[in-house]
């Protein structure tokens, strides 16, 4: 069977890479996080990431969006029309073809309905952490996207289950990975709407509560309301993380980092789960 | 007129990357818009561009540069 050697989230944000100058203190202490983080997964020499995201509908549009889809494709590009933007290079991280199938089908015959993408561009989700914890970009990544951007969104609950599923499907696995789980997203922020630019670094810190006492089911058990009050719309991301709990229930997390960052209009946290 | 149309728009303004302050009526002509969808993407209006129904991760890609943050 596979194992789960590796487990963690981090909050994503374009303008930790988009305006390096900007916070410079907290960039400081949010990336020093980032590369305590780094050191761990590389010590735990995973074989593959399965990485919890969301598209921000730069792949599914409203003429075809997918509640849950798993990337299957050979290479991923992480950036590709956003790099301008970012200030990161272009570049395609290598995918893991037979495990992605492998989940895919295993998903259905379990009864999540996933989508399947051979093709997917990535922007912040998956770039800016890859950028800094796989910036070697060797590491096979199979990203598991869920809708976190254009309601109505699956629950949290569901996206508990869907970690619950992805560990069962992990310790059933024939074929004997090293497994690393990244949730990438949230925390609290509010984008694109009237009050662009607000954090609730009081929820932040509840909710990082949660996750260093092993409380994952009580992040499952918010609502999208919950959520959109507290969080805002971009907190509605935290789905990424509860994926990643809910393979590890009762886990307890380590903190590594909290910095509510308004030039990154974002309340930035990164936990390491003790396994 | 729906707000799929008006994120129709915005849409496929980001996928040419770039930032720009409104989009004119030329920029629309075949979609399905209403007057007030047409002004707010002609004035690039956020609060009305929401309150219409455009995706904001939309908004903030295309009008990033409207934005006081």
């Amino acid at each position: 069977m596979a194992t789960i050697v590796a487990a963690a989230m981090t909050s994503h944000a374009p303008n930790i890479t988009a305006t390096p100058a900007a916070a410079p203190e907290q960039r400081g202490h949010f990336l020093a996080g980032l590369a305590e983080m780094r050191k761990r997964l590389a010590a735990a020499r995973p074989d593959v990431v399965v990485m919890f995201v969301n598209d921000h509908v730069q792949n599914f549009f409203y003429d075809n969006l997918p509640a849950f889809c798993v990337g299957v494709g050979a290479r991923h590009w992480a950036p590709r029309g956003a790099a301008d933007f970012l200030k990161i290079p272009s570049r395609q991280l290598p995918g893991a073809v037979d495990f992605g199938k492998a989940l895919l089908k295993a998903g259905l015959d379990a009864g999540f309905d996933l989508a399947v993408s051979h093709e997917l561009e990535f922007w912040d989700d998956v770039s800016v952490p890859a950028h800094f914890l796989m910036p070697e970009g060797t590491l096979p990544i199979v990203p598991v996207l869920t809708n976190c951007v254009a309601p109505p969104l699956p629950t949290p609950q569901r996206s508990w289950q869907l970690g619950g599923f992805v560990r069962r499907f992990i310790d059933a696995r024939p074929v004997g990975e090293r497994v690393a789980l990244l949730g990438t997203g949230g925390i609290s922020h509010w984008i694109g709407v009237p009050n662009t630019g607000h954090i609730n670094p009081e929820w932040d810190r509840w909710v990082l509560d949660q996750v260093r006492d092993g409380h994952g089911e009580a992040l499952a058990e918010l609502s999208f309301d919950d959520i959109e009050r507290d969080g805002g719309n971009g907190g509605q991301e935290i789905r990424n993380w509860i994926a990643v709990l809910g393979a590890l229930p009762g886990v307890k997390g380590e903190v590594l980092t909290y910095e509510p960052v308004k030039e990154w209009l974002t309340g930035c946290g990164a936990a390491w789960m003790q396994l | 007129m729906s707000d799929y149309a008006l994120n129709q728009v915005l849409y496929a303004k980001a996928r040419e990357h770039k930032m720009i302050e409104s989009i004119g009526a030329d920029e629309v002509a075949g979609y399905d818009l209403s007057a007030e969808e047409r002004a707010a993407l002609a004035d690039g209006d956020l609060d009305a561009l929401f309150r219409l129904g455009a995706n904001p991760y939309l908004i903030r890609r295309v009008f990033r540069r409207r934005f006081a943050l």
